[in-house]
């Protein structure tokens, strides 16, 4: 069998995956972008414009911000707690992985919840503490949104440790055993042979992270404030709003967010195919 | 299983549509088929109807549940309760089966009122024509105000009648002995106990109301606002209410640089004793809030001398329903006295009538006078004194979309 008859097999074989893609996503994303430029209207004639890119004015760039912020700080917590996890877990410690595999079952929605039953100014730990007479930090719904990046960074965290353990698992024991007998240190060890092994797993699964938080909406929205608001935040209040000519406003903001995340998801495709361990 | 494929049903056809045309649906409401009312209920035989309604209410959900449903399957119609976060995404459902051209839709019947009634009835996305036919009709006052005119809506049997509500103002007694009784009272209040007063952000249906009754009371009462929206009146009457909501602002709970984002999160805080006051369009849910411990003992509802604002909501079959039969025969049964009574009891939902007592039969007049009263809750009739109709619904968006910009952004 010839290289161009196993390609071509190969591409037929992928093809219903891909077209099922295409069409929902494409469509999907198709319609987003029609909407955003006043294309698809629900009501009056189809007309391009950018109007609805510009009603939302400077909202649009403290949401981007915002947006920007929060998915920045929690993958980044969540990338350094869950390459520590794998690492204890691969050195023997069980537990930060038993702990990983069940957080990564628990919804973000039931994250959030729980999240907010716990934090709330009237929420438990206040109340065991005593404090809900005052003195409480504002986490939930604070200016900082604490909770929010605590949310995500505890659940993206439990993602990445499980997938980087995973990938570690069959492979960094031969290695680093290697490099033990060839006199390298502890830290050596890491440096040169755990972290390389590791970083593509990590940078997968940190861009899955970032492109989770970028277009999650519950998690913000129960946790968050009401002003600035994250971009899905804004979509989705937009999309609700009993005005139909937000529609557009809101198909706006979608299509900020998911050219964000596709922004992201290339970066991280390049760093990927230059990383040794691809080859 | 069905679901998933319809719904891939429902994204192929948008896809379809994407291709197609991207023309706007026509905006003009289906009229119902001129049929006797044992020819529908004879076609409403075996039919399912899924009545979409706000699933936030447990005693809303088990009104539903264990008294309505079993009456419906009586009269040989399934009633299934889909619940949704709000009612914006069963009108947001209808509006894009309608887009793609859907006649057997999701939903059949839907608990709606106000600008998402209004929204839905701009876009044709309500059967219309229907709710004369109905026998129980007969027991409403054809007068009533509330009845014909949803938020400056007209009604024109788009939409069968299910209950009355009334906006209400609810205040811890033991930690405010001496409550104001006007609406300037309230606020004056606020800034005397700085931290224990808020609102919810609209567009949160209570925050918006609240801020509506605020426009009413700011620009000096009912009279002063016209009912339908002008361009012109938003910018005589708005800079005075977002001024006097700003000033107020410092004294509310975290200094006014958030709100709450739903009545919820309002409650939340008034059980945990965070603030004093909260409010609510269903008071008839605070005995049992009161009673199973959630709100404080002393909780009071607050009646103001110059009252407050009241409203109907309402059942409405989708134009994309093709159940609508049954659908009317559900909402036939919603609105019998014996349904109306037992929704009114305070244990069951509480939910005022929207039946005019005078024009039933003796026995079920004498049931409804009998409705046993509350030391949290006063009378219907007590809580609506005064009460002033809902400004039309073309005001909501420009105000919360004002109050957005003006208070919330202008921290």
């Amino acid at each position: 069998m010839s290289a161009s008859t196993r390609s071509f097999r190969g591409t037929a074989a992928v093809l219903p995956a891909v077209v099922l893609v295409v069409v929902v996503v494409g469509g999907g994303l198709g319609t987003v972008v029609l909407q955003s430029l006043g294309l698809m209207p629900f009501v009056g004639t189809p007309e391009l414009s950018v109007d609805a890119y510009s009603a939302l004015g400077g909202d649009l760039w403290r949401s981007v911000v915002l947006t920007l912020s929060i998915a920045v700080v929690s993958t980044a917590l969540a990338t350094v707690i869950g390459l520590a996890a794998a690492l204890t877990a691969l050195s023997g410690g069980r537990t930060p992985l038993v702990a990983a595999g069940l957080t990564v079952t628990v919804p973000h929605l039931i994250g959030a919840a729980a999240m907010a039953l716990l934090l709330a100014d009237s929420g438990m730990l206040p109340r065991i503490l005593g404090m809900t007479d005052g003195g409480w930090p504002e986490l939930v719904g604070g200016k900082w949104w604490i909770a929010v990046v605590a949310e995500y960074a505890w659940k993206e965290s439990a993602f990445v440790a499980v997938v980087v353990a995973g990938t570690l698992a069959t492979r960094v024991a031969a290695f680093d055993e290697t490099a033990a007998t060839l006199g390298a240190g502890r830290w050596a060890r890491l440096r040169l042979v755990t972290l390389p092994l590791a970083r593509p797993a990590l940078i997968a699964s940190a861009a899955i992270a970032f492109a989770y938080t970028v277009g999650s909406y519950e998690v913000a929205h129960i946790l968050g404030r009401p002003y600035p608001e994250p971009l899905s935040v804004m979509a989705i209040r937009l999309f609700t709003s009993i005005d139909l000519q937000t529609r557009p406003q809101a198909a706006a903001a979608a299509t900020i967010a998911t050219a964000l995340t596709v922004a992201v998801a290339a970066v991280a495709l390049h760093y990927l195919r230059r990383s040794a361990a691809w080859k | 299983m069905i679901r998933s494929v319809r719904r891939a049903v429902t994204i192929a056809a948008s896809a379809g549509l994407l291709l197609t045309a991207c023309a706007a649906p026509s905006s003009e409401a289906p009229r119902a088929e001129n049929l006797s009312w044992s020819e529908i209920q004879e076609q409403a035989q075996g039919q399912t109807v899924s009545l979409w309604m706000y699933g936030g209410d447990e005693q809303g959900n088990a009104y539903v549940d264990d008294v309505l449903t079993p009456a419906a399957a009586e009269e040989g119609v399934t009633l299934r309760r889909v619940p949704v976060e709000s009612t914006t995404d069963a009108v947001n459902r209808i509006l894009s089966e309608r887009q793609a051209g859907v006649t057997d839709g999701e939903v059949d019947l839907v608990w709606v009122n106000g600008a998402n009634f209004g929204t839905g009835k701009q876009a044709g996305a309500w059967l219309c024509g229907w709710t004369q036919n109905l026998p129980n009709m007969e027991f409403t006052d054809p007068e009533d105000p509330l009845l014909l005119d949803d938020f400056g809506t007209s009604v024109e049997n788009c939409e069968s009648p299910w209950h009355k509500a009334q906006f209400t103002l609810v205040y811890n007694a033991a930690a405010i002995p001496d409550p104001p009784t006007t609406f300037d009272g309230v606020l004056d209040w606020a800034r005397a106990n700085p931290g224990r007063f808020t609102y919810p952000a609209p567009p949160d249906f209570t925050g918006s109301v609240f801020v509506r009754e605020a426009l009413t009371n700011i620009s000096g009462g009912v009279d002063e606002v016209p009912a339908q929206f002008d361009q012109a009146s938003y910018d005589r009457l708005a800079p005075a209410l977002f001024d006097r909501l700003n000033e107020l602002a410092p004294s509310l709970w975290r200094e006014g640089t958030t709100y709450p984002q739903s009545s919820s999160e309002l409650d939340a805080l008034y059980a945990g004793g965070q603030v004093d006051m909260t409010m609510t369009y269903g008071p008839a849910t605070l005995p049992k809030l009161v009673a199973d411990g959630t709100f404080p003992p002393e909780t009071r509802v607050l009646t103001l001398d110059e009252g407050t604002v009241g409203n109907a909501s309402f059942l409405a079959i989708p134009s994309t329903s093709g159940k609508s039969a049954a659908a009317q025969v559900v909402a036939n049964l919603a609105l019998s006295p014996e349904q109306q009574l037992a929704k009114a009891t305070p244990e069951v939902w509480g939910q005022f009538t929207v039946l005019d007592i005078d024009r039933l039969p003796d026995d079920a007049r004498a049931r409804f006078e009998a409705l046993p009263s509350s030391t949290v809750l006063p009378s219907y009739e007590e809580l609506s004194a005064n009460a002033h109709p809902e400004l039309s619904a073309d005001w909501v968006s420009p105000v919360d979309e004002g109050w957005r910009r003006s208070v919330l952004a202008g921290q």
